[in-house]
C-alpha cells in the first residue's frame, strides 16, 4: 500500500480529523510505522524531483520572430532564482513551443541548471540557458509530462490553484510529499488500511493521537434513496449472499475530460495513471476510502440491453460466456464468477474488473456509478482463476464493510458534479441484504493485560481504542464492552482487541520475562539423537553428508528401475525437475557422483539422512508413511585391484556405522522376492547378483550392493560404485551395548583352521556351522571361543574350490587348556564339516 | 538423409559430429548452426523459402529423433559384471576396502547448525519433534485457522499432489499434532514446550536467495498465563545464547491467520553490533522470523481451552542463520551435493587453498 503523507495531512486538516501525522520528521514516522503498523518496503521522497522547479507568471508572450510555432515569453519568478539573467523589470526570458501559452498564466518553470523531473530516474536531462533560433531561452516552461504528472505534453501545465510567483511548484500540488510503501501482507485482515483514510487513522492511533473520521464517511450526509426510476435503468441482484450490497446511480450530461490538476497530481504521486475525470474520481476515492468504485457509460449499457432502458443484473457467470475486459483482453468465464451483466451481455467481473464494452471515454455523456460490496472469497476465486490481481480485487479480498457504500457513492456524486458537471438522477439503487451490525466484543481488562504481560488501566485501554474510533464501555470489575467501528470487519474475538491494544501501545514496550518452569528435564527425542550419532560416525569415517531434494523428476525414477505409479505426483510444480516424491534416497545420491568426479574428486562416500514416501505405505493417520532412511554411496574413479568388489566398500562403511551405533547381529541374504513393498521398490536400483538384503534378527533393515548396470551407465558412474540404504527407525529400537566376557584367568589357545570347500558354499553358511559346532562341543567342556576370519582364497584359474581360514581362540574359565585338547576339538569340527559340506581340512 | 541444399547438407554434417561429443544431447537443438539455418529462411526470396524451410525442418526433426534416442534409458551394450571371485555377500569386508580418512568427512552445515539450535532449546526445556514432509491440507491450513478459499492461503505457494496432499510450506503443519499429543502436560501442570525442526517447501523459482526446499524450526509453547513478553524473552534468550552476546530485539506487526497478535522479529546485528555491515545491509538490524500468540481457534481445534491456556509459536528459517554465519552467498549450494562446498565443513577445511 503506497501511502502519501501529504494526502493524509490534507485529510486531517480539511476535515479536522487529527493533528499532523509527521510531527517528528519522516524517519521517526517510518520507524513508528515499522514497529506499530507494518513493514515499510520503501520510502520515496517525491519532492526531490521538484526541488528547484518554481511557480512563475507569464507576463508577456510574443511570437518568436524566427519561428512560427514558438513564443518568446517574459516570466516573473518573484526574483527567487539567482543565477539567471533578469531584465530591468526583473523578468526572465523563456522560449516556449506550447500552443496554449498565454500572458497572465501561472506556470511551472524549470530554470537552467535544473533536471527535468521526468528524466530524473534514468538519463537525467539538465537544462541550460541556450539560444533557440536566435533568442535565449532560460530553462523551460513545463508540461504535465515533463513534470512526471501524466502523459500529456501537447501543452504546458497551467496552474489552476492559488499560487504566487517564486513559490516552490511542489507546494501547490502537494508534491513535496513522501510516499511510504507499506507491505500489503501486513494488511491481509485490514480492509481499512487499503485507503488513505484508514492509514491516517492508524498513524494517529500509534502516535497516541485522537482521530475522528470526516462526517461524510461516518454517515451524516448519506444520500436518500428513491425506489426506482423505471424509465432509465433497472437493477437486479440475484446473488445477495455474494454481493451483500450493490449501489448504482446515474449522472447525466457529464463532460469527460482531464481531471483537475489536484486530482491528477494526487494519483501520480502514488503511481496511478490519470485517465479522465470520471475514471480518476473512482480511483481517487478508492485510494482514499479503500472502497472500489466503477463507472459505466450509460448509453453503451443501454445499447447492450434488450429493452429501451439499461438493464443491469448481478449474477453468476454462465460457463463459456465471454467478456472483453478493460484493456481489450477477452476472458472466457467458468461459471464461478460474479458478473455484472445486461440481459444480453456480461459487462464486467464483479469486484475485480470492468469490461471494455461499457468503458467511459471522451464521448461519454451519461454515466452509471457503481459502488458494490463483493464477498472476499468469491472475489479471490475470480481473481485467481483469471490472474487478475487488480486494485479492486486486492481491496475486496480484505472484506470491505458494506456500511460505507452509500457514503462513498454520495462523495463520488459530489466529485463528479464538481469535476465534470452533470446532473445526478434522482434514483439511487441500493440493493442490500440486512447488513450485519458492527462487531461487539465483550472482554475483561485482565484478559488483555494477561496476554500482553501489561498492567494497563481500563481508562488507558479505552483511550488507546477510542483514538481509533472504537467505542468502549467500562463495566464493573473492569469488564469491557467494545464496539468496533463499521470499517473494522476484522474485529471478532477478544484476542483481536489484544492485538489492537498491543500494537497501539507498542510491542517493543512490553516487559520481557521468560516463562517459569520446574526442573524436570525436557523429554529427549531419541530419534534425533540417534541421527546425530549416525552423522558423527559416518563423517568420522570420511563420508560427506549431503542434502538432496525430496522431489525428483520422472526420469530418475525410471532410471532407477522404479515405477512412477508408486510415487506421489506433484501436480503444480513450477520446475519440471520436481515432479515426484522420491521412492528411495540412493538414486539422488548416485546422481551427485558424476559432477563431483568431473570436479576431480576420485574417491568419496556421500550419505544422506532423509525421507521417502511410497504410495500404499501409510501410517496410523492414513497419511503417507514417512520412511526415515539413511543412504550412502561409495565410489572410486580409479582402478585398484586390492580393494576387491565395490560391494565391500559400501558394506565396510555400513558395518563400521552399525557397530558404532550398537547393532551387531547382522546377516546378509541374496535379494529375493520376499521383500515388502517399500524394500521391493528400493531394490529396483540394485544389481541383484551384486547386492544383498541386510537382516537384523529376522527383520529387513536395508539393502547394500551395487547399482544396476543401467544406472551406472546412464548416470555415468565409475565402475567402482556401491550404495546402501537402511531404515533408521528399525535400527533405533535395536541398539544394544557390546557383550562383555570376563577376562580370563587362564591362558587361551589360539589356532588357525582352514577348510577347502566348493565356491558355491556361502561364507556365512560355513562360518555359522563352525560356530555352532564349537558351541555344541563346548557344552561338554565349558570353554568359550572366538572366531575371526583371516582369509578367503581361490587359486588363480580354479573355478570350483576356495579355501577359508579362521583364527580360532579357545579358553576355559577354570583351567589351562592343552594344545592336544584343542586339536581334538578342531578335528571334530573339521570332521563334521566334511560330513556336512564335503569340506577338506587344509 | 541426403539434403538437396548445400547449406543444409554442410550443417547436417557439422551437427551430427557435434552431437556425438555433446554431453547434454538436447543442446544440439540450440546449436548456432541450426539457429543460423532458421535465420537464413527469412533472408531468402519468397520462392525459395518453402523448399529450404522444409529441409531445415527435416533436419531438425531428425536431430530431435536422435536426441530422443540418446535420452531413452535402454543402454545399448551392457558391460558384463566384473566378478572378482569369490563374490560372497556375507564375506566380512576385512581390512580392505578401507574407510576414508576422518579429515575428509563432513556433516552438512545445515544439519550441524540445527543440532546447535536444538541443543540450546533442549536446555531451555523444549522437546524436539520432527516435522512432516508430506501432509494433508487440514493440518497445513485448516487446523491453523485458514478457512477454505481464504486469501491468506495465497501467501503460501504450496506444492500439491494428485491426491491433494501438500508439501508443507511451514513447520506449523505440525502444531495441531503436537498440541494434541502433549496436551497431557497441561493436565499435569507442566507446559507444552516443543521445537519442530523440518524441511519445508515453496513452489518458487530458484535463484541465489530463493529455494523451493528449505528448513525451519518452529517453537510451540503453551501454559497458563503465557503472554507476549514471554515469547519475546524466550526468543531473545535463544538468540543471545546462539550468538553468545547481548542483543536487542524489535518487532514489527504482521498478519498470520494462526497467531493473534502476530509480528516479525528483528535482532540487532550480531556481526557488527549495530554499527552497520554487509550482513545487515548497513541498517544494524536483521529481520529474522515471524511469530505470535497462538490463535484461540488453533488451540480449540487441538482440544485446549483458550480461556485457561495461552501460548506462543514462531517459525524461523535455518538457512538464513547458516548463510549469515559463514557468509554463504548462494542458497542453492546447500542442496547441490557439491563436495567443494561440503568439504569446507570437514576437518580438512578448505583443502584446495593449500
Amino acid at each position: 500500500m503506497k501511502v502519501s503523507v501529504n494526502w493524509i495531512r490534507e485529510i486531517n486538516k480539511k476535515y479536522q480529523c487529527s493533528a499532523d501525522p509527521m510531527p517528528k520528521g519522516i524517519d521517526a514516522l517510518v520507524e513508528k510505522i515499522g514497529s506499530q503498523l507494518g513493514a515499510v518496503e520503501e520510502v520515496v521522497d517525491v519532492g526531490k524531483k521538484y526541488r528547484g522547479v518554481v511557480v512563475a507568471k507569464v507576463v508577456s508572450c510574443e511570437k518568436h520572430p524566427n519561428a512560427d510555432k514558438l513564443s518568446v515569453c517574459m516570466i516573473d519568478d518573484g526574483g527567487v532564482v539567482k543565477k539567471v539573467r533578469h531584465d530591468s523589470k526583473g523578468l526572465v526570458q523563456v522560449v516556449c513551443g506550447a500552443p496554449n501559452v498565454k500572458a497572465g498564466q501561472m506556470v511551472a518553470w524549470i530554470p537552467p541548471g535544473q533536471t527535468v523531473p521526468v528524466t530524473i530516474d534514468k538519463d537525467p536531462m539538465v537544462l541550460e540557458a541556450r539560444e533557440i533560433r536566435g533568442k535565449v531561452s532560460n530553462g523551460m516552461i513545463a508540461s504535465l509530462k515533463e513534470l512526471s504528472l501524466g502523459d500529456d505534453h501537447t501543452g504546458i501545465l497551467v496552474i489552476d490553484q492559488p499560487a504566487k510567483p517564486g513559490q516552490p511548484f511542489a507546494e501547490v500540488y502537494g508534491l513535496d510529499d513522501y510516499i511510504i510503501d507499506i507491505e500489503n501482507k501486513m494488511f491481509t485482515h485490514r480492509p481499512d488500511c487499503f485507503g488513505m483514510l484508514g492509514i491516517a487513522r492508524e498513524l494517529a492511533g500509534i502516535q497516541g493521537m485522537v482521530f475522528r473520521s470526516p462526517n461524510w464517511y461516518l454517515g451524516d450526509k448519506t444520500i436518500s434513496t428513491h425506489k426506482t426510476d423505471n424509465q432509465l435503468l433497472s437493477v437486479k441482484n440475484q446473488v445477495p449472499m455474494l454481493v451483500p450490497r450493490f449501489m448504482m446511480q446515474i449522472v447525466k450530461n457529464v463532460k469527460v475530460g482531464p481531471s483537475s490538476l489536484g486530482i491528477q497530481a494526487a494519483l501520480a504521486r502514488v503511481a496511478v495513471r490519470p485517465i479522465n475525470n470520471i475514471v480518476d474520481i473512482t480511483n481517487y476515492l478508492m485510494l482514499e476510502t479503500a472502497q472500489p468504485l466503477h463507472a459505466y457509460d450509460y448509453d453503451k449499457v443501454k445499447a447492450l440491453s434488450a429493452t429501451s432502458k439499461a438493464q443491469i443484473t448481478v449474477r453468476m457467470a454462465r460457463r463459456g460466456e465471454k467478456l472483453k475486459i478493460l484493456g481489450g483482453k477477452e476472458v472466457t468465464l467458468g461459471g464461478q464468477e460474479v458478473v455484472i451483466a445486461t440481459d444480453r451481455l456480461v459487462l464486467g467481473l464483479g469486484g475485480v474488473m470492468g469490461g471494455a464494452d461499457t468503458e467511459v471515454d471522451e464521448n461519454t455523456k451519461n454515466i452509471i456509478l457503481e459502488v458494490g460490496n463483493f464477498d472476499m472469497n468469491a472475489t479471490r476465486k475470480t481473481a485467481m482463476t483469471h490472474g487478475l490481481f487488480t486494485d479492486a480485487a486486492t481491496r475486496f479480498t480484505k472484506n470491505q464493510s458494506p456500511w460505507q457504500n452509500d457514503r462513498v457513492l454520495a462523495r463520488a456524486i459530489d466529485f463528479v458534479i464538481h469535476e465534470s458537471g452533470g446532473l445526478p438522477a434522482r434514483s439511487v439503487y441500493d440493493l442490500k441484504s440486512k447488513l450485519a451490525p458492527p462487531s461487539q466484543v465483550k472482554t475483561k481488562l485482565g484478559f488483555i493485560n494477561d496476554r500482553l504481560g501489561l498492567n494497563l488501566s481500563a481508562t488507558q485501554t479505552k483511550q488507546l481504542l477510542e483514538n481509533v474510533e472504537f467505542k468502549v464501555e467500562i463495566g464493573s470489575d473492569d469488564s469491557l464492552r467494545i464496539i468496533a467501528p463499521f470499517w473494522r470487519t476484522d474485529i471478532v474475538i477478544p484476542e483481536d482487541i489484544v492485538e489492537e491494544i498491543g500494537r497501539l501501545y507498542g510491542y517493543d514496550h512490553l516487559p520481557l520475562k521468560l516463562p517459569t518452569r520446574d526442573h524436570s528435564p525436557a523429554k529427549l527425542n531419541q530419534s534425533l539423537v540417534f541421527k546425530n550419532k549416525i552423522r558423527q560416525i559416518l563423517s568420522s569415517a570420511g563420508a560427506n553428508e549431503v542434502l538432496t531434494y525430496s522431489f525428483v523428476d520422472s526420469s530418475l525414477i525410471q532410471k532407477a528401475g522404479q515405477n512412477t505409479k508408486d510415487a506421489y505426483h506433484i501436480r503444480n510444480a513450477l520446475s519440471p525437475d520436481l515432479q515426484y516424491y522420491r521412492l528411495s534416497l540412493a538414486p539422488s545420491l548416485l546422481e551427485k557422483i558424476h559432477t563431483n568426479v568431473k570436479e576431480g574428486f576420485d574417491k568419496f562416500v556421500l550419505f544422506e539422512l532423509g525421507r521417502t514416501h511410497i504410495k500404499g505405505v501409510l501410517d496410523e493417520e492414513k497419511l503417507p508413511k514417512e520412511l526415515d532412511r539413511l543412504a550412502l554411496v561409495a565410489t572410486k574413479n580409479y582402478s585398484n585391484q586390492e580393494e576387491g568388489a565395490p560391494y565391500f566398500a559400501a558394506k565396510k562403511q555400513l558395518e563400521n556405522l552399525l557397530h558404532g551405533i550398537g547393532i551387531y547381529k547382522i546377516r546378509y541374504e541374496p535379494i529375493d522376492s520376499k521383500l515388502d513393498k517399500q524394500w521391493k521398490v528400493t531394490a529396483q536400483a540394485y544389481e541383484p547378483k551384486r547386492s544383498a538384503i541386510i537382516y537384523h534378527k529376522d527383520e529387513v533393515i536395508g539393502l547394500v550392493g551395487e547399482p544396476t548396470q543401467v544406472l551406472k551407465q546412464i548416470l555415468k558412474l565409475p565402475s567402482f560404485t556401491a550404495q546402501a540404504e537402511i531404515d533408521i527407525n528399525a535400527l533405533l529400537m535395536q541398539t544394544q551395548p557390546p557383550t562383555y566376557y570376563s577376562l580370563n584367568r587362564f591362558p587361551s589357545v589360539e589356532q588357525d583352521l582352514c577348510l577347502r570347500t566348493s565356491i558355491n558354499l556361502g561364507y556365512s553358511q560355513l562360518t555359522d556351522f563352525i560356530l555352532k559346532s564349537l558351541g555344541d562341543l563346548s557344552k561338554g567342556h565349558g570353554y568359550t571361543h572366538w572366531l575371526r576370519t583371516l582369509d578367503i582364497y581361490q587359486k588363480p584359474g580354479d573355478k570350483k574350490l576356495k579355501q577359508t581360514t579362521w583364527h580360532v581362540v579357545i579358553a576355559h574359565p577354570d583351567r589351562t587348556l592343552t594344545t592336544a585338547e584343542v586339536n581334538t576339538l578342531l578335528d571334530k569340527v573339521a570332521a563334521a564339516a566334511k560330513v556336512k559340506f564335503k569340506a577338506e581340512r587344509v | 538423409m541426403a539434403y538437396v541444399d548445400k547449406e543444409v547438407q554442410a550443417a547436417a554434417k557439422v551437427l551430427s559430429e557435434k552431437l556425438k561429443k555433446l554431453e547434454d544431447k538436447r543442446a544440439i537443438l540450440r546449436a548456432p548452426e541450426l539457429v543460423a539455418l532458421y535465420d537464413r529462411i527469412k533472408t531468402l526470396p519468397a520462392g525459395e523459402r518453402a523448399a529450404f524451410g522444409k529441409e531445415v525442418n527435416q533436419l531438425k526433426s531428425k536431430l530431435e529423433q536422435l536426441v530422443r534416442q540418446a535420452q531413452s534409458f535402454k543402454p545399448k551394450a551392457l558391460s558384463s559384471i566384473d566378478i572378482t571371485a569369490p563374490f560372497d555377500i556375507n564375506v566380512p569386508p576385512e581390512q580392505k576396502p578401507k574407510l576414508l580418512t576422518a579429515d575428509m568427512g563432513s556433516q552438512h552445515p545445515l544439519m550441524s547448525e540445527l543440532a546447535t539450535v536444538l541443543d540450546i532449546f533442549y536446555r531451555m526445556g523444549f522437546t524436539a519433534v520432527e516435522s512432516r514432509e508430506l501432509d494433508d491440507d487440514w493440518h497445513m491450513f485448516t487446523s491453523l485457522n485458514f478457512p477454505k478459499d481464504h486469501p491468506a492461503r495465497d501467501d503460501y505457494d504450496t506444492f500439491v499432489t494428485d491426491e491433494d496432499l501438500v508439501a508443507p510450506a511451514h513447520t506449523s503443519t505440525m502444531q495441531n499434532r503436537v498440541l494434541k499429543e502433549f496436551k497431557i502436560n497441561l493436565e499435569n501442570g507442566k507446559p507444552i514446550a516443543i521445537l519442530l525442526p523440518g524441511r519445508v517447501f515453496r513452489n518458487e523459482d530458484l535463484d541465489a536467495r530463493h529455494e523451493h526446499t528449505f528448513h525451519q524450526f518452529e517453537g510451540v509453547y503453551v501454559d497458563k498465563d503465557i503472554h507476549v513478553g514471554n515469547l519475546l524473552a524466550t526468543f531473545k534468550t535463544f538468540l543471545q545464547e546462539y550468538y553468545q552476546q547481548d542483543l536487542e530485539i524489535k518487532t514489527q506487526p504482521f498478519y498470520f491467520p494462526f497467531t493473534e497478535p502476530s509480528f516479525e522479529l528483528a535482532l540487532s546485528c550480531p556481526f557488527c553490533q549495530k554499527k552497520g555491515c554487509h550482513v545487515c545491509g548497513y541498517t544494524g538490524w536483521i529481520e529474522l522470523l515471524g511469530m505470535g500468540m497462538i490463535h484461540p481457534n488453533v488451540l480449540k481445534l487441538a482440544g485446549i481451552d483458550p480461556i485457561v491456556y495461552t501460548g506462543f509459536a514462531w517459525g524461523c528459517g535455518l538457512e538464513r542463520l547458516v548463510m549469515m554465519k559463514y557468509g554463504i552467498e548462494d542458497i542453492r549450494h546447500f542442496h547441490s551435493g557439491n563436495l567443494k562446498f561440503l568439504r569446507q565443513f570437514s576437518l580438512e577445511g578448505i583443502w584446495y587453498d593449500v
